[in-house]
Formats: structure tokens, sequence, C-alpha cells
């Protein structure tokens, strides 16, 4: 293993953000193997976001905007990687935790007969072989595995865990030929964007969420919003108030939903059940406002204020919004 | 249940464990049970991969209304990663046929959410993931489908490979009689010997090792305040994120 190829996953136009965390890992991992850090974008507009990615230190980005990539579900995708892969030999190959991304990984890894590390959130190598830090089991334990050397391997990489850092000399662009005879059967037949332009709660440097405490959806948009807005941040939510139907399961954070590392997460009338714990216990600091000073989430909360959200949260809003514009 | 890790082979303990249903699972297994309604003549078979104290928890599936269960189970399989589960199943599998295999999304010990994806790949089977509908009608399957910004609609052939969001449907409760008639049912069994592998399965097959592991850094209690109004609140926590350079 002496390659690192980092699989870009954009939506909307946009590349996601992890990709440059991956870039900055992928340039180190490397380095520490003696090979090249490697980059595949594929699809409409994958030459416009290869110009992008010209900041971060990449030696070479791998394009394609052959329309099968956006037309039909991931096959294609697989195809073209693989294909990069081929070219390589066994490398390392770094995919975003996301739910398309397990997807992509999940594929490769029997495609290339690879060794596959999920959720990483630390890469180390030792004697030649990359060693990869993941939390388990909700975050109960935090493990380290290594991938056979001999193989290919894929790492999902969580999002947030690492820094992006920029510094590339300008990567050089390939273009991938079109892997030959293939005949794709799973069309996509609509694609409706949601939340275009909103940022991914996985990726948000801060959440606010909220739960069964807010009594309702109202509350989500009138008072979390600006919060969020205020801080720079995502808005999540505990599954009751998923359940309820007051916001959609996207933004539900926990064993069942996603799992969230940023900086910041400001817990708002969530009681702190173990299955929404599993989901944001990495954050960097936590903080609870919660009218029940008992609740389970002050016992791993940096910060646990008691009183009423509802008398708290617009104050807040409005200390922070009056920081931001004097700054 | 209460899951962990063997000290020594630093395997994932799943003997001697409570066992449940994978909050995932009891979703797939719910969708397989409503397609089966909409499609008479139809049947659900549940299949799984563990240790022989495992087989039970099928017995619950099949209590749920599922009409047959296949349990593949092994010592060699043992030490699993995601390359040798999936070559594994994959080739039970083929033993057992399919139209539609529907697959839980993630699990919540290994918690890849590869291998659906991979599973895919063996059975060379389109794969179409975090469906939160879906309908079969003449042999072909479509369905609506959970992305990270939307949805998307996708129509495929069948044999293919589907799995569940939760906005699919709740899973549904055992009825007594299907707890009754769960009793009766046998549970298939196969072993490593019934499968056709050419490679090592287990922890000899598997391309990545678990070197060690540890509880993440302690998180206790922190700062508590109580706000005694909104303003007070809100400039304890102001405060707060200003000490910790976070506003
Ligand atoms: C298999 C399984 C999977 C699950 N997966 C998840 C998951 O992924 N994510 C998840 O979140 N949950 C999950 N759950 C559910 C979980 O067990 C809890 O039921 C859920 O997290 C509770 O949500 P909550 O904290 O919003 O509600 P509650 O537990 O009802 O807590 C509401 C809190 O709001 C506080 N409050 C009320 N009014 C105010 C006010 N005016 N101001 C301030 N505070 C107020 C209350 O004191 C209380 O602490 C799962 C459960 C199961 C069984
Ligand atoms: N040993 C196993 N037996 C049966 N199904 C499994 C097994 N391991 C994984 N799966 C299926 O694959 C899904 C995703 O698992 P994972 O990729 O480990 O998160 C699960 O929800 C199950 O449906």
């Amino acid at each position: 293993m002496k390659d690192v190829i980092v699989y870009v996953e954009h939506r909307g136009g946009q590349t996601r953000k992890v990709t440059f965390e991956m870039a900055t890992q992928a340039r180190a991992l490397a380095d520490a193997l003696g090979g090249k850090a490697h980059a595949v974008i594929l699809g409409g507009g994958a030459q416009r976001l290869a110009a992008q990615l010209a900041a971060y230190p990449i030696d070479i980005v791998h394009v394609s905007e052959d329309s099968d990539v956006d037309a039909f579900l991931l096959d294609p995708v697989v195809d073209y990687v693989a294909a990069v892969a081929g070219s390589t030999g066994p490398a390392l190959l770094l995919v975003p935790n996301t739910l398309s991304g397990r997807d992509v990984a999940g594929r490769l890894s029997a495609r290339l007969k690879a060794g596959l590390a999920a959720d990483v959130t630390e890469f180390h190598v030792e004697n030649g072989a990359v060693a990869c830090t993941a939390p388990k089991m909700g975050g109960a334990l935090v493990t380290t595995c290594t991938i056979r050397p001999a193989d290919y391997g894929i790492a999902t990489v969580r999002p947030n865990a690492f820094e992006a850092q920029t510094g590339g000399a300008g990567a050089q662009v390939e273009a991938i030929e079109k892997p030959a005879g293939k005949q794709y059967v799973a069309k996509i037949e609509r694609d409706v964007e949601e939340g275009a332009g909103e940022l991914a709660l996985e990726e948000a440097p801060v959440v606010v969420a909220g739960g069964r405490g807010l009594g309702g959806p109202e509350p989500f948009d009138t008072m979390l919003k600006p919060l969020a807005r205020a801080l720079g941040g995502a808005v999540g939510a505990s599954r009751a108030a998923a359940d309820a139907g007051w916001v959609p399961y996207s933004l539900q954070i926990g064993q069942t939903g996603k799992t969230v590392t940023p900086n910041l997460y400001i817990g708002i009338g969530i009681s702190g059940a173990i299955q929404h714990k599993v989901g944001m216990r990495s954050a960097g600091t936590i903080v609870a406002i919660n009218k029940d000073g008992s609740a389970a989430i002050g016992e791993f909360s940096d910060l646990l204020v008691v009183g009423d959200a509802f008398a708290i949260v617009p104050e807040l809003t409005k200390l922070l919004e009056s920081a931001n514009a004097s700054s | 249940a209460e899951k962990r890790l063997d000290p020594q082979t630093k395997h994932l303990v799943r003997t001697g464990v409570e066992t449940v249903l994978n909050p995932y699972d009891e979703y797939a297994l719910e969708a397989a049970l409503q397609l089966r309604e909409r499609a008479p003549g139809s049947t659900v078979t549940v299949f799984s991969m563990g240790p022989e104290a495992l087989k039970e928890t099928l017995r619950k599936a099949l209590a749920m209304g599922a009409d047959e269960a296949v349990f593949l189970s092994d010592p060699a399989l043992a030490g699993s990663d995601v390359w040798t589960t999936s070559l594994a199943m994959s080739r039970a599998l083929s033993k057992i046929g399919f139209d539609l295999l529907i697959v839980g999304g993630l699990t919540d010990d290994g918690s890849t959410g590869a291998v659906p994806g991979s599973l895919a790949e063996h059975l060379q089977v389109p794969c179409v993931t975090n469906a939160r509908k879906a309908e079969i009608t003449d042999n072909r399957l479509s369905v609506e489908r959970e992305t990270d910004t939307g949805y998307q609609t996708v129509d495929v052939a069948l044999p293919a490979l589907l799995t569940t969001a939760l906005t699919f449907g709740e899973p549904r409760y055992a009825s007594l009689k299907g707890i009754m008639g769960a009793k009766k049912k046998t549970i298939a069994a196969l072993s490593t010997a019934d499968l056709a592998l050419e490679a090592p399965v287990g922890a000899a097959g598997s391309k990545v090792a678990i070197e060690s592991f540890a509880p993440p850094p302690a998180r206790g209690r922190g700062r508590v305040v109580e706000a005694a109004d909104g303003a007070a609140g809100a400039a304890a926590i102001f405060e707060f994120l200003r000490e910790k350079r976070l506003a």
C-alpha cells in the first residue's frame, strides 16, 4: 500500500467539506507510505471542482464528466474509482463516512478485495502499515486497527474529525477513460434536493440540537435556527422531535440517526438518553439547556444551564448577534 | 445488549450476551413483511450469521411474521471483518436464493454500514439503499430513497438489494400467535462447509485486525448554573463560550 486515493463527494455543485480534510490526511499518509496522493472527481462540474481542489496538497486529480455518473445510482462511480485504483496497485482509499460514501466504500471493498476500516478519526503509519483509530459501539470504545499492507485498504472518514490545510503545488489533472462495455440499470428517475445550500449536519462546526422540551415544530424555526445562524452552525434534533414530525429524520442525532463531531454542541430540551448520547459524545464542547437539573445530559455536559429554554435561547442569540455585529 | 471486545482476541464478544435484532434490521424486516402483504404468494426468509446463541434472535423475527429462517454459524467465522463477513454471507445467500434481499442500513456494534454495498457487489445485483418507500410491480422494484440532501426515485429489475431508512415504517410487535408459531418452526442451519468458499474466512481471511482498544477519555459532569431568568442563563452560556473561544 503506497498511494492514497481520495473519493470526492459533491452535491449541488459543491464539494463536501470533508474532502479537504481527507486531502490533507492523504498527503501525510502518502508521504509516510512513500507514494502519491490522488483524488477522483466524477460527474457534472468535475473539472471546475478539480480546480478548487488545487489549493490542497494532492498530486493527481482524476476527473470524468461522464453523464452516466449523475444519471445512474453509484454503479458508474464504483467503476471509475476502481479503474483509478487499478492503475495505482494496492492503495489506501479515503471515502467520506456519509450515507452515499458508505455505499461506495462497501461496493469497492468487495470489488478490490480490500480491508475496510469504518468511521476513522485518526491515522498513523507504523512499519508501512496504516493504523486507523475509530470509535466503536456508539463511542463506548475507541479501537485501533491495521489494514493488511499487501492488499487494498479503504477507510471511511468521519467528517469534522480532521483539520483541512491548504498548501498545494497545483495538482496534475488527468481524464479517466470510460470503462468499456458497461450497461447501467439503476437509473435515477427523480433527484430532489431539499436542504440545498445548507450546511450538512455532520460537517457543521457547531450543532444546536432541540428535543421534546421544545414542544412543537415552531421553536426549531423561530429559536434554534437564529441561534445556529449566530454561531455559524446547523440545527439537529433528538429522535423524539423527529418522531413527532417536528423536523425531518435527516436532522436526528444518535444511534439511529447521524453521528456528529462538532467543536460545539448545544442541546436544548434534550434529556440525554444513551441513544442520543452515542451520536454526539465526541463533540469538542457540550452545553445543555434543561429545566431539570437532574437530566442525564448534565452527566456529560461541560456546562449545564438549568432553566427555561424559551427564556434563555432568544437572549443568548441576541448576545451573540450583537457580539458578531461589533467584531 | 451489552457489547464488548475480548481483551485477548480483540474480537467482538458475540456469545454469552443477550442478543437483539439490531434496530435497522427490525425496519428491514418490517419492509419485507409489508411487501409480502402486497405480493400474494411471496415468502419472507430471514437470514443471519453469527455464533449459535444468536440463533434465538431469528426466532424473534419469525415471531414478527417471517416465514422461514436460515442461520449461518461456524467457529471458523469468528473474527470476521467486512470482507470475510460479506464473502461468507453472499455465498450463503446465493445458495438460499432471493428475488429481493433487504438489509439493515447499519449495525449498532460494528457500524461500518459497508456490508450492504459489499454484499450487492459479491452477488452482482443492483444496490438501492435508504429506501423510505418501495413497490414491486411486474418483477421491478421502484424505490423512493433518502439522500443526505433530499430524495431520489429509482427503478430496477429484480433480483436486487435494498436497505431501508427508518422512515419506511415502525417495526410491528410480535403477536402472541406469532410467538407461539415461531416456537414450532425449525431454523435451517448452514456452516462454512456448505458454502463454496475458495478463500479463507473468519480471522484467517480478514484484511483488518484490531490492534488495541480503550474507553474514550472520560467525560464527567461539568459546570452547572441555575439560571434565575433568561438573561442570566444566556449570560452564563455567553461567558462560557467566550472563555472557550467558541464565540
Ligand atoms: C432502538 C432505539 C434507538 C433510538 N435512537 C435514538 C437516536 O438516534 N437519537 C435520539 O435522540 N434518541 C433515540 N432513541 C430515543 C431515546 O431513547 C430518547 O427517547 C430520546 O432521545 C428522547 O428525546 P428528548 O431528549 O428530546 O426527549 P425527553 O427525554 O422527553 O426529554 C425532554 C427534555 O426536555 C426538558 N425540557 C422540557 N421543557 C423544557 C424547557 N421549557 N426548557 C428546557 N428544557 C425543557 C425536560 O426536562 C427533558 O429533560 C432511541 C431509542 C431506541 C429504543
Ligand atoms: N453477521 C451478520 N449477519 C446478518 N446480517 C449482517 C451481519 N453483519 C451485517 N449484517 C447486515 O448488514 C447491515 C449493515 O451492517 P454493518 O455494515 O456492519 O453496519 C446490518 O444491519 C445487517 O442487516
